[in-house]
């Protein structure tokens, strides 16, 4: 979750980098590590299920993060030919784990084309012991990817190894830009990452080649790792300005059909505009007011508050894979 | 002037080809009982149905069947069942009567223009029973000339693979059906997934099915889901670009995305630039899709292999 308290301070902030430009043009290396810890979490209904999830803080007695940390690379505009580079540790140190044949972890940098040795996948050669993921995004590569374990991932997505990961603009200063590409267009105050999970508890104990994966009923339905079931129990919340631009960046980790909407107190949609899909900018924007994102999409969509107070609500109705029919909806809030 | 003269010359080419290549086509699908196996752990022999071009066979999924643009197709469809069948083209044929046990029908399509594209074939009949059953296909068409491109003028490939998703819910639907029993449709709990009739241990070697190629190609992916759950298709080594959905062309510059969802008897053609060495799995990313009964990676997935 990052915020941009308002736009004067951004301005200041972007004369800053302006004035240090000749100094800091230079393209920046990301070292950024994680570990894997357990981390017991209580439901709404009062059951405890077990997950597991990254964590920077590789302390022995740390807990894992649903979704784990914010990882961002910078991308920069074309013909700059700047890069960022990426470099994630998975640091196996002390992680829970399966037995074999599906023991160990990875990372896998979903919707980064990276050469096979990066590319997290046991079945290709990754070793499940740690790592280092590298990823170097070109010009054309911002938005939302998310990264998380390749090993036996029908257990282990379910058990919470994911985070968000963000191609996110930066000038040729080398700063990030409060954009979600390089069109001005797509230029927010606010931005917030909506990463959709579900979670079928059969799935947390389950382990091996068990038919319990054959069967999917998930109980639980999260937006950025907690379940928001209702409007006054929101599972993510934004204290935004009004007249002021929102990005969301809807991070899809879920296993069923999922809706976003935006809505207000009196369930009336409000148009919201997607500029990026997978990662890739789309030609046209386009304004809708309901998006279908499935398990493993992303998209980037940005709306501008009302010019009076009030309270909207972003939220994800997750659906039935035969039929479409509504399981739960879980939900955000932002005010102004 | 110049452009005027240019397109004049494209169109007259254009009919020249589609003149020159117009041919009756003829296929013959028998309707049979039979079984399918998923091999490799967590698979099965299980009951199915299914249309053949040999009599006596039963293929999950059907033959693919072939023409170009401007071809006439004779699709003579047999019921050698013993319940009722019939053959619906999606988007190119309407009967959906009945062909009673034994009997026959014969289906004419004349594929006009701008019909080059990947057709999903199914028995519409019995509340979704007999397509669970394993009773689809894909009709491919080429556009006029024969040639590798989506259609005429449009997106130009190296190779092509149709890639047909589904699902089957052993204990409940293909056991009961396969027994003559009646199955309850309001439960449907697919625990094998398919792609081109296979599990994944074996698409993920399957010629038909793999992306295998060298640099520098495009390979054309034409993608029908045949189940009855939406099934979301992650691509890893490269983005792809949705030239078609659902049967109707996309203008360029193409959506580009590394994951695609299909919901049920859609339909989507993808573009698959080969810009990298490797290997890379595709895979749902839909958890017990990936699975048969549970056995992790037997279920709806292949590989891009890119040399
Ligand atoms: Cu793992
Ligand atoms: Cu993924």
């Amino acid at each position: 979750m990052k915020f941009v308290k308002n736009a004067s301070k951004t301005a200041i902030l972007s004369a800053i980098a302006t004035l240090g430009l000749a100094a800091a043009a230079q393209a920046a290396t990301i070292n950024q590590s994680v570990c894997v810890r357990s981390l017991n979490k209580t439901m709404s209904d009062g059951a405890s299920v077990t997950f597991w999830g990254f964590t920077s803080n590789c302390g022995g007695m740390s807990s894992g993060l649903l979704p784990g940390p914010l990882v961002e690379v910078g991308v920069y505009p074309a013909g700059s030919g700047l890069t960022d580079t990426l470099n994630l540790t998975l640091n196996m140190a002390m992680a829970p784990q399966e037995q074999a044949p599906y023991n160990g972890h990875t990372i896998h940098l979903h919707g980064a084309d990276v050469a096979t040795a990066e590319d997290g996948v046991p079945e290709t050669g990754a070793p499940v012991t740690g790592d280092t993921y590298t990823w170097t995004p070109k010009s054309n590569e911002t938005g939302s990817y998310m990264y998380h374990c390749h090993v036996h991932t029908v257990k282990h997505l379910e058990m919470g190894m994911y985070g968000p990961m963000i191609g996110r603009p930066k000038n040729t200063a080398g700063v990030f830009l409060n954009q979600l590409t390089h069109d001005a267009a797509t230029a927010y105050n606010y931005v917030q990452n909506y990463v959709l999970s579900t979670v079928d508890p059969a799935y947390h104990t389950a382990t091996g080649d068990s038919t319990v994966f054959a069967d999917y009923n998930p109980k639980y339905f999260l937006i950025s790792g907690n379940e928001g079931k209702t409007t006054a129990a929101p599972a993510q919340t934004l204290a935004a300005g009004v007249n002021k631009k929102v990005a969301l960046r809807l991070i899809g980790i879920h296993s069923v059909n999922g809706t976003f909407s935006v809505k207000d107190a009196s369930g009336n949609a409000k148009p919201f505009t997607v500029y990026t899909h997978d990662g890739r900018a789309l030609a046209t924007p386009v304004t809708m007011t309901s998006l279908d994102v499935s398990p493993g999409q992303r998209y980037d969509i940005l709306f501008t508050t009302p010019s009076t107070t009030g309270t909207w609500y972003p939220q994800v109705t997750y659906k039935n894979l035969r039929d479409g029919t509504a399981l739960s909806t879980a939900y955000g809030r932002v005010t102004f | 002037m110049k452009r005027l003269v240019q397109s004049t010359i494209g169109l007259l080419l254009a009919g020249l080809a589609s003149i020159a290549s117009a041919a009756t086509v003829n296929y013959t699908l028998y309707i049979s009982a039979g079984s399918i196996t998923v091999n490799g752990t967590g698979g099965t022999t299980m009951s199915a149905w299914g249309y053949s071009d040999v009599a006596g066979t039963t293929k999950v999924p059907g033959p693919l069947l072939t023409a170009n643009e401007g071809d006439t197709v004779n699709i003579t469809v047999v019921n050698n069942h013993n319940i009722n069948h019939n053959f619906v083209a999606q988007g190119l044929t309407t009967d959906a009567t009945a062909i009673a046990p034994g009997g026959n029908k014969v289906y004419t399509i004349n594929l006009g223009s701008n019909s080059a594209g990947t057709y999903l074939y199914s028995d519409t009949l019995n509340s979704n029973i007999n397509r669970e059953m394993g009773m689809y296909g894909v009709l491919k068409v080429k556009p006029a000339d024969g040639g590798n491109t989506a259609w005429t003028g449009g997106p130009a490939y190296t190779f092509d693979r149709v890639w047909v998703v589904s699902e089957m819910d052993k204990p409940r639907w293909n056991d009961v059906a396969g027994a003559g029993g009646t199955v309850n449709t309001g439960v449907y709990k697919p625990n094998y997934f398919l792609m081109n009739g296979k599990g994944g241990f074996d698409a993920m070697h399957d010629a038909a099915t793999t992306v295998d190629g060298l640099l520098g190609q495009t390979a054309l992916i034409r993608i029908v889901n045949a189940g009855q759950q939406s099934s979301s298709l992650h691509f890893h080594g490269n983005h792809f670009k949705v030239i078609k959905s659902n049967g109707v062309a996309q203008s360029a510059p193409y959506l580009e995305g590394d994951v695609i969802n299909l919901p049920p008897m859609s339909t989507a053609e993808v573009t698959y630039y080969l810009n990298q060495l490797g290997d890379y799995p595709m895979h749902v990313h839909t958890a017990q899709q990936e699975t048969a009964n549970g056995v992790y990676l037997n279920g709806v997935a292949t590989m891009i292999i890119m040399k």
